[in-house]
């Protein structure tokens, strides 16, 4: 695993780092029982060990499950794909996913930046996504 | 354990109440449980008042509108598990020796302080990503029928059986049966989830009237219920790759409220459990062992779920049919359980009704289960 240096940006949308146009997700470990936790934590919900380790999330993994949500609150442009996506880090993160059709469940995806679903200032944000692997 | 009773019943009708303010509406339930108790006011010596969007002191303002005050009132938020916490609250008070007639009411008007869909806190990075209740529940739905085999119009005949109790329950919401035809044809709210599969917005509140034993001795009343168990749990830490189709909060809160009563869930006769989405009576009855995993949408096609089934769920209509006016929600389970135990049913009533389950889970925290989720167990 990758030891990341403090990330500046906000953790409350998660931060990451982009190699080779591939996102990274940044997330903790627990050195004690090595729960994974996305986004980051000061310490352990399991066994509130702190500090946690960081560590990069692989740049991809498979669909757990989804949902195309077609009503939502009022902040959102729907309809948009939701996906949990579980990560070999043994870790489940919630992403939305760049398509207009839904993922099967079991589908290769990748991490990359893309817009939406959240409409900020007007407009859409790109922050990391999920996609069906290339 | 001393044992405690349910001695009065009270339960506004849940829809949508455009002339009536949260205080008016938990009043009128107040009043309804206190004269199905055969109380004043003035024999209440605490109040546990259970709402989620309805602000500051909002137990005060529905008691004083019901011409309570001086006493203490605590007020209760645990997301949909609210009015059943306030239940639990006052089931340990009781236990406590500290009083011997308490009131718990839950209250909630949905459609003055709520509009969209319902969804986590929003500080939550899940919420922020666009994640809803229903968007929640659709994903395990996506799971349950990949894992288990099932169709969406499997997990949707869940809605039909509900609608079909909720128009014989004259303080339902809906008043009207649907077809399987008319909930697949209904409007997509997050795939496969369905509008009629998903709780409405809802106004409405419910209150009952707890007694200790000593007190009910000295009442002498005929037609108290015994609340056998009161549990509440709330959700573990979700860590690693777990399965979405599986209640570990359920299991256990059920465990203990199995344990509290001496029963086992092959004795329970009849359940009303928290199906604010078609697929979460599944998750819940499954959950609490009462069918295997991967069984409960076979069995609700077969009608073993119906009134006259072998294991009766949600004949109050549940919230599907009934409404779920979040705070309220716990407390009506509870009054619907007591009315079937009594005998006091009408159209609804499940013959030979001994036993009855309330189950009631609420919300999504990120990182953890779910928050919190009571169950409460009665006998005749
Ligand atoms: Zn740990």
């Amino acid at each position: 695993m990758v030891k990341l240096d403090e990330a500046k940006d906000s953790p409350r949308t998660g931060d990451y780092i982009i190699e080779d146009n591939k996102v990274r997700l940044h997330a903790s470990r627990c050195p004690s029982c090595g729960a994974v936790f996305y986004p980051r934590r000061n310490n352990c919900s399991a066994d509130a060990t702190s500090p946690l380790e960081e560590i990069a999330l692989s740049s991809g993994g498979t669909v757990y499950t989804f949902t195309v949500a077609r009503q939502s609150t009022p902040e959102f442009k729907t309809p948009y794909v939701l996906a949990y996506v579980d990560f070999k880090e043994d870790v489940r993160v919630l992403l939305p996913f760049d398509a207009d059709e839904p993922p099967v469940i079991g589908a290769a995806v990748e991490i990359v930046m893309a817009a939406g679903p959240r409409i900020t200032d007007g407009g859409l944000v790109s922050i990391p996504h999920a996609r069906l692997q290339r | 354990m001393e044992d405690i009773f349910v001695l009065g019943i009270g339960m506004t009708p849940f829809g949508k109440h455009p002339d009536s303010s949260a205080a008016d509406l938990g009043a009128q339930a107040v009043n309804l449980a206190l004269a199905d108790a055969g109380l004043g006011g003035k024999e209440i010596e605490a109040a546990w008042v259970g709402h989620v969007f309805q602000g500051m002191a909002m137990g005060q303002r529905a008691l004083y509108a019901a011409g309570l005050s001086g006493i203490p009132i605590d007020n209760v938020e645990n997301a949909c598990s609210s009015g059943s916490t306030a239940i639990w609250d006052a089931t340990l008070a009781l236990r406590a020796g500290a009083y011997d007639v308490v009131l718990a009411l839950g209250v909630e008007h949905m459609t003055t302080a709520f509009r969209g869909a319902l969804a986590p806190d929003p500080s939550d990075i899940e919420a922020q990503l666009g994640l809803t209740m229903p968007g929640i529940y659709a994903m395990r739905a996506q799971r349950y029928m990949v894992q288990y085999g099932v169709a969406p119009q499997d997990i949707a005949k869940i809605a039909v059986k509900n609608k079909r109790n909720a128009a014989m329950n004259p303080l339902s919401h809906f008043k009207k049966a649907v077809t399987l035809d008319e909930v697949m044809q209904g409007r997509l709210i997050a795939d496969p989830l369905r509008l009629h599969e998903c709780a409405p917005i809802s106004d409405g509140a419910a209150a009952v009237v707890l007694v200790s034993k000593a007190k009910l001795k000295e009442l002498g009343g005929t037609r108290a219920i015994k609340l056998a168990a009161s549990a509440l749990r709330s959700g573990r830490t979700e860590v690693g790759l777990v399965d979405m189709t599986v209640e570990d909060l359920t299991w256990r809160t059920a465990q203990a409220a199995y344990e509290q009563a001496g029963v086992g869930p092959g004795e329970i006769g009849f359940a009303e459990v928290h199906d604010c989405f078609s697929i979460a009576e599944a998750l819940r009855v499954e959950g609490m062992g009462l069918v295997p995993h991967g069984e409960y949408v076979a069995r609700v096609a077969k009608g073993e779920m119906d009134l006259d089934g072998i294991l009766p769920v949600n004949g109050s209509g549940g919230l599907l049919g009934k409404g779920h006016p979040l705070g309220a929600t716990g407390v009506a389970q509870v009054v619907e359980i007591v009315k079937q135990l009594r005998g006091e049913a009408g159209e609804r009533q499940i013959a030979n009704a001994k036993i009855g389950v309330a189950h009631c889970r609420g919300g999504k925290a990120q990182g953890v289960e779910g928050t919190a989720c009571t169950v409460n167990i009665l006998v005749a």
